[in-house]
């Protein structure tokens, strides 16, 4: 049963017991990561790895995307990622609309670490990971990283199970960083920015993805000091005045400081407030777009709550107001809603910069020079990559995930990139496979597949892009058909996506 | 947090100590009586109320927790405002965590009320086993600062009770015999009215 804590529904501590880990000897062998710690199969783990309802998962608020759409751009997807540099630096809005859209969920990882740069300092720092990973590290900082290793979601199985995987990875990532930045060490909302990355990605790629965020992206939040978090929650309180008049007025009334409400918020990247669905959108946009998603989100969060008489009612108070704003209401939050909204905050990375050297100039008015001075913002991907260019072999997939998209013959004038291309798909297929006639052929195909190598259609789940090339070589191939769905029941389907493959007209969903 | 009885005094109280000491916990288990091995490190601030019966008096105590890592000091004196007591933890298994307690002194007599009440509060009595800090040197060390002195477990839920409701208590005395407490405190308003009466005495809109 959910007891509200603070607005937001608390799984049952009752039946929740952390092992001692001095009880394991040797936890890979003892059943799941969740047995360990008592969860049973009776709490359900929800789509994204939370268990017991946490973080706010519910049926009603998640937004299902039809699979059919979801295959569609995964294509597109793998076709950028295929071809980043060209997308990135011509058809950059392109990438944006997409990500605004939500990166489908078998790409997310990898779209996150080419966005954020991460694939590119990875690619030209080989073994840096490995070198980092095989140091001690200083005994002060390990100390606290260890700290904090089971406070990190702790309930995602990923991070329920103290000594499990999730959190050696997360030690492991953290630890690198500080032996990295050793000027900057550790700070502790790096852990839940740390865990969100891990969640998609190994450690390495997750601490490139760190990297990133904590030099690009968000320069000087995780400094000693944490001048750039104060000066942002400036800034935001600022931006507040235009976009919602009513909202700082009560603020201000108040004298309700900023970091009050907007520290865990921005240094966390929402990764603690917001429902887990509208936690990967604010993401795949914030990684593409940079710190003004992050400033547009807590706009919204402040407008919607704050933002009428009608709703100050309740609040008399600063804290009446904290409360209100640590318990918001999940319809502001929701996935659909957040999304639409925060394409509509009318605030640019100009405005930002702009209100950041004014706050700059107030900060050393009042209070003396910065202390710390980190190097300037970067406000998105596309920027990250022009100050940083990759070689071409930076960019190069592993594995190299290609597919042949069979070409409608009247599509032929609709010319977009994605059908322009040839691409192959280098998955091994053993050669028994040519023999199994295609249960879906589209209405192009020749049936059964000749000689030509077969070209499985498009949206069948069979292409599973993360399938590493050196797995299901020899295995038997009569169980890599693809899945069973009633070819009866899909045709129309498949006819129809395949019609608008090359179109963005059917994917209105947002 | 069914905060709608009516009140006399609101009190702000807040809780500071190297990080993983249990301020979170000793938070939840005083306001919530829950206590969970697994809480999340507190980044930014949170807070929570409880109403106490003191004598006759009804208190509402307000409790700040915020994160205890020495870098989140920079952001603390927004966090200080209006406080008029403090909880200072540390942990009585590490003896690095009782250590920094002069600094944080320090910290709070920077930001916060001289005349604040402040408990040194030695937590984790559970772990007795591993004590590392003797319960008499920092009984001594609490009476030479002048400071109210307990150890508690907010696992067993040992002593939490007394802690909050000591500092509680002592604010009261201080805010009774009208020693002043320096900016907050026309936060502290005798009223026996209804929180919903629109007068301006409300305590809550003065706790600033």
């Amino acid at each position: 049963m959910a007891k509200i804590e603070n607005g937001r529904p608390s799984v049952d501590m009752g039946s929740i017991r952390t092992l001692n880990s001095s009880h394991i000897e040797d936890e890979s062998s003892l059943g799941s990561d969740s047995e360990i710690n008592g969860f049973t199969s009776e709490r359900q783990t929800d789509r994204y790895g939370f268990i017991g309802g946490a973080q706010q998962y519910s049926e009603e608020s998640a937004q299902d995307v039809p699979p059919e759409v979801l295959r569609q751009r995964e294509v597109k997807w793998l076709d950028m990622l295929s071809h980043w540099d060209k997308w990135m630096l011509k058809r950059f809005n392109k990438v944006r609309l997409r990500c605004q859209k939500g990166i489908p969920p078998a790409l997310r990882g990898r779209a996150w670490l080419y966005l954020s740069g991460g694939k590119v300092k990875r690619e030209q720092n080989q073994g840096k990971f490995q070198e980092l990973d095989s140091q001690p590290g200083d005994p002060k900082w390990l100390d606290v990283i260890e700290k904090d290793l089971h406070r990190q979601f702790p309930f995602h199985e990923m991070f329920v199970s103290r000594g499990g995987h999730g959190q050696q990875d997360l030690f492991r990532v953290l630890k690198a960083y500080t032996l990295y930045k050793p000027e900057e060490g550790y700070c502790q909302a790096q852990a839940p920015i740390a865990a969100v990355l891990l969640m998609h990605m190994p450690a390495e790629d997750a601490f490139w993805g760190l990297v990133q965020i904590c030099e690009k992206y968000l320069p000087g939040y995780y400094s000693p000091g944490l001048e750039a978090i104060q000066l942002d929650g400036e800034i935001l309180f600022a931006l507040l005045r235009r976009v919602s008049p009513i909202a700082f007025r009560h603020l201000e009334k108040h004298k309700i400081d900023p970091v009050l409400y907007m520290t865990e918020w921005f240094m966390c990247a929402f990764s603690r407030t917001l429902p887990w669905a509208s936690v990967l959108r604010v993401w795949d946009m914030f990684l593409c777009d940079g710190v003004k998603i992050i400033f547009r989100v807590g706009l919204v969060l402040l407008k919607c709550t704050l933002g009428t008489r009608e709703k100050l009612k309740t609040c008399q108070g600063l804290y009446e107001t904290m409360e209100l704003l640590r318990a918001i209401d999940p319809r502001y939050m929701q996935e659909g809603f957040l999304v639409r909204e925060i394409l509509e905050v009318p605030v640019t990375a100009r405005d930002i910069e702009r209100e950041h050297h004014t706050q700059i100039k107030r900060w050393k008015k009042n209070r003396g020079e910065l202390n710390f001075k980190p190097a300037p913002r970067m406000h998105g991907a596309r920027i990250i990559m022009l100050a940083e260019p990759p070689r071409r072999q930076d960019l190069k997939q592993n594995p190299t995930i290609v597919l042949e998209v069979p070409e409608p013959p009247q599509q032929l004038n609709k010319g977009k990139e994605e059908r322009k291309s040839k691409k192959k798909k280098s998955i091994k297929k053993p050669p028994t496979i040519e023999e199994i006639p295609n249960p879906y052929p589209l209405p192009t195909d020749p049936s059964p597949p000749s000689s030509n190598p077969p070209a499985p259609p498009p949206d069948s789940s069979s292409v599973a892009p993360e399938t590493p090339p050196e797995t299901k070589m020899d295995s038997n191939n009569q169980q890599t058909a693809p899945p069973t769905d009633p070819p009866a029941a899909n045709e129309p389907a498949l006819q129809e996506s395949t019609q608008s493959l090359s179109s963005s007209e059917q994917d209105t969903y947002l | 947090m069914g905060s709608d009885e009516a009140y006399n005094f609101v009190f702000k109280v807040v809780l500071i100590g190297e990080s993983g000491v249990g301020k979170s916990n000793l938070l939840s288990r005083f306001t919530k009586n829950e206590f969970n091995h697994d809480s999340r490190t507190t980044i930014g601030v949170e807070f929570s109320t409880r109403t106490v019966q003191l004598n006759s008096f009804t208190i509402k105590a307000q409790i700040w927790d915020t994160a205890g890592l020495e870098r989140y000091r920079a952001i603390t004196s927004a966090y200080y405002r209006g406080a008029v007591g403090a909880l200072l933890v540390y942990d009585i298994t590490k003896h690095l965590t009782y250590e920094s307690v002069e600094r944080w002194l320090k910290e709070l007599y920077d930001h916060a009320d001289p005349h604040m009440v402040v408990m040194l509060v030695g937590n984790k009595t559970d772990l007795e086993s591993e004590r590392s800090v003797p319960t008499e040197e920092a009984k001594d060390f609490a009476e030479k600062k002048g400071l109210l002195f307990l150890e508690t477990s907010a696992l067993e839920s040992t002593n939490v009770e007394s802690a909050f409701n000591t500092v509680l208590e002592e604010i009261h005395k201080k805010v009774s015999s009208k020693e002043v407490i320096r900016g907050s405190i026309k936060a502290v308003t005798l009223n026996s009215s209804r929180p919903e009466d629109e007068e301006e005495k409300k305590p809550c809109c003065r706790n600033i």
